[in-house]
């Protein structure tokens, strides 16, 4: 195989500007759209760059540690290299070298990297998020590997950019939506929990455990988490786009297609409240497993 | 300053200072002109919220007043947060809980003295259990008059920070550090000779560079005094009693 050295280095160091600006935006969707909700103006434009240089512009940094600061660089680094493997548009060079497994091997990086920090910050309200954000992660797994495994049937491979091609293709009958409707709706629910949004979001819970693992993070740390999260909003819904809806033919569609799906757990976070953490185990192993097994049996039958 | 007399050492003055804006290159000021600009922009507000004025919150921050769009957020952490609101009166033993607070938040950062109570007692002036002014224990950067002020005063207030942030010239915090054997000082007239926090603040000063003449005094020399006593806080009685008589 032959490596086209230049190619892949601009891919390297665009995909994750562009994961993180398309991010960025997408906060400030989530920000104006729980305001909306709230019937309320929201944020300016810039508020989600403003909160981040402010948080590495501040004066004092309290660390705790040398594990705290790796910590911080092993999460972001975990979801550098997850950027890099997803494909848009354009850019897809790494995404054929990887595939749905590796992403799913690198989506458990950050929580790991986050547990380390949070295990040398030792605050107990910490140590509380970070056990239930690691449950979670137990609970929603379940259901997202179902359909991974759903969808790796269908197209008969794990390749995520071969998935792009079949469904585009076939237009939209070929859409995994389309295909295979239980598997999205179970993909969509642990999609909910991934992001850690209400129903599901019992390691954050600000009224409860004071924000769980971001306790004890200040400044750079705390800018860094902020970061994580754009990181996140943007993974969650390109893969969801990937194997759902036919990836972007360009980037207007790409772009249009990602936001609507940020916009579904961006809108129901806002109208419920919060199940304890055992329900959430116990939820996410009944409904949404149901409905993936149920779908990955349709497939099968095929 | 008599150095001698004290087992901290804090860095000679001239290293201490911050570099004045003439001495910074271009390309520092940019930075910080930037950075001051995003605090200004984007403030996380820590509500401490034991006086009665904490009721004119909710309206200020929903959707009737809306702070959201000046870049204001309720955080609930210490450590994340800028500006520390002090939502009216502070009894003795709240305001242990508000220093601490205090020296857990990341500079730069802001204090705001909500109503009367904070300024001069307000109603509860005569009160033996109550703090007169607020700014004497910590450095205050605006106050906000009124029993209790309204939520069109409050939003006064938050602007008014956000210009001065803006400027450059919100720097209580500052303050703090430089003259922090004053501050310790009237905390301990309350709480008594043997008052430490867990954050070693004459250490962060040096660290950052922002000691001043008013760092080190008779009352952190009390605190070395009685650092070797303290496992957390609270000194055995007897002990307590040695004590005083030695010194
Ligand atoms: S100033 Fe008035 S409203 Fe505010 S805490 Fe004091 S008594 Fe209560």
């Amino acid at each position: 195989m032959d490596f086209d050295w230049q190619h892949m280095l601009i891919e390297l160091l665009v995909m994750p500007t562009l994961a993180f600006v398309v991010g960025l935006v997408m906060v400030l969707m989530a920000r104006r759209l729980r305001a909306r909700i709230e019937r309320r103006v929201g944020p300016p434009f810039w508020q989600p760059l403003w909160d981040i240089l402010k948080l590495y512009s501040k004066r004092t940094q309290v660390s705790h540690g040398h594990m705290h600061e790796i910590s911080i660089i092993v999460l972001l680094g975990g979801m550098i290299a997850m950027e890099v493997f997803l494909p848009v548009p354009g850019f897809d060079t790494f995404a054929h070298h990887g595939d749905a497994l590796t992403l799913i091997y690198l989506m458990m990086v950050p929580t790991l990297g986050m547990a380390l920090g949070v295990s040398a910050c030792a605050n107990p309200n910490g140590s509380i998020g970070i056990a239930r954000a690691l449950t979670a992660m137990l609970a929603y797994d379940v259901p997202f590997i179902i359909t991974v495994a759903g969808a790796a049937m269908l197209y008969g491979t794990t390749s995520l950019p071969e998935i792009i091609a079949i469904q585009q293709q076939q237009g939209l009958e070929g859409w995994g939506a389309v295909q295979m409707p239980l598997l999205a709706l179970a993909a969509l629910i642990s999609m909910q929990a991934m992001l850690g949004k209400e129903p599901f979001e019992i390691y954050v819970a600000p009224a409860e455990i004071a924000t769980g693992p971001m306790t004890e993070m200040s400044g750079k740390f705390l800018g860094s988490m902020f970061i994580m999260q754009c990181f996140q909003l943007y993974t969650v819904s390109v893969l969801y786009t990937t194997l759902f809806l036919g990836g972007g033919e360009n980037w207007a569609t790409f772009l249009i297609k990602i936001f609507v799906v940020v916009a579904i757990p961006m809108t129901l976070t806002n109208i419920f409240p919060r199940y304890k953490t055992e329900a959430v185990v116990a939820w996410l192993w009944k409904w949404p497993t149901a409905i993936a097994l149920v779908g990955l049996f349709v497939v099968m039958m095929r | 300053m008599n150095q001698q007399n004290f087992p901290v050492q804090v860095a000679p003055l001239e290293s201490c200072r911050e570099p004045g804006p003439e001495e910074r290159s271009m390309l520092r000021k940019v930075l910080d002109r930037v950075g001051q600009y995003c605090q200004s922009r984007s403030l996380f507000v820590l509500h401490y919220c034991t006086g009665c004025g904490a009721i004119e919150l909710p309206p200020s921050m929903t959707s009737r007043f809306d702070l959201e769009r000046v870049g204001m957020q309720p955080m609930v952490t210490p450590r994340q947060a800028d500006i520390l609101l002090i939502t009216g009166y502070l009894s003795v033993k709240t305001l242990k809980r508000v220093i601490l607070t205090y020296e857990q938040m990341q500079s730069p950062k802001y204090v705001m003295g909500f109503g009367s109570c904070t300024i001069n007692g307000g109603m509860y002036w005569n009160s033996y259990a109550t703090v007169k002014r607020l700014g004497d224990y910590i450095p205050v950067d605006t106050y906000i008059a009124g029993c209790m002020p309204r939520p069109e005063a409050i939003q006064q207030g938050f602007l008014d920070l956000i210009e001065r942030i803006d400027g450059g010239r919100a720097v209580a915090w500052k303050d703090y550090y430089r003259n922090y054997d004053r501050y310790l000082g009237h905390q301990q007239h309350l709480f008594g000779r043997d008052w430490l926090t867990p954050t070693d603040v004459v250490g962060e000063a040096a660290h950052y560079r922002l000691a001043g003449d008013g760092t080190l005094g008779p009352h952190t020399a009390l605190l070395d005094q009685y650092a070797g006593y303290h496992q957390a806080w609270g000194v055995p009685r007897e002990q307590y009693a040695e004590l005083e008589a030695s010194s």
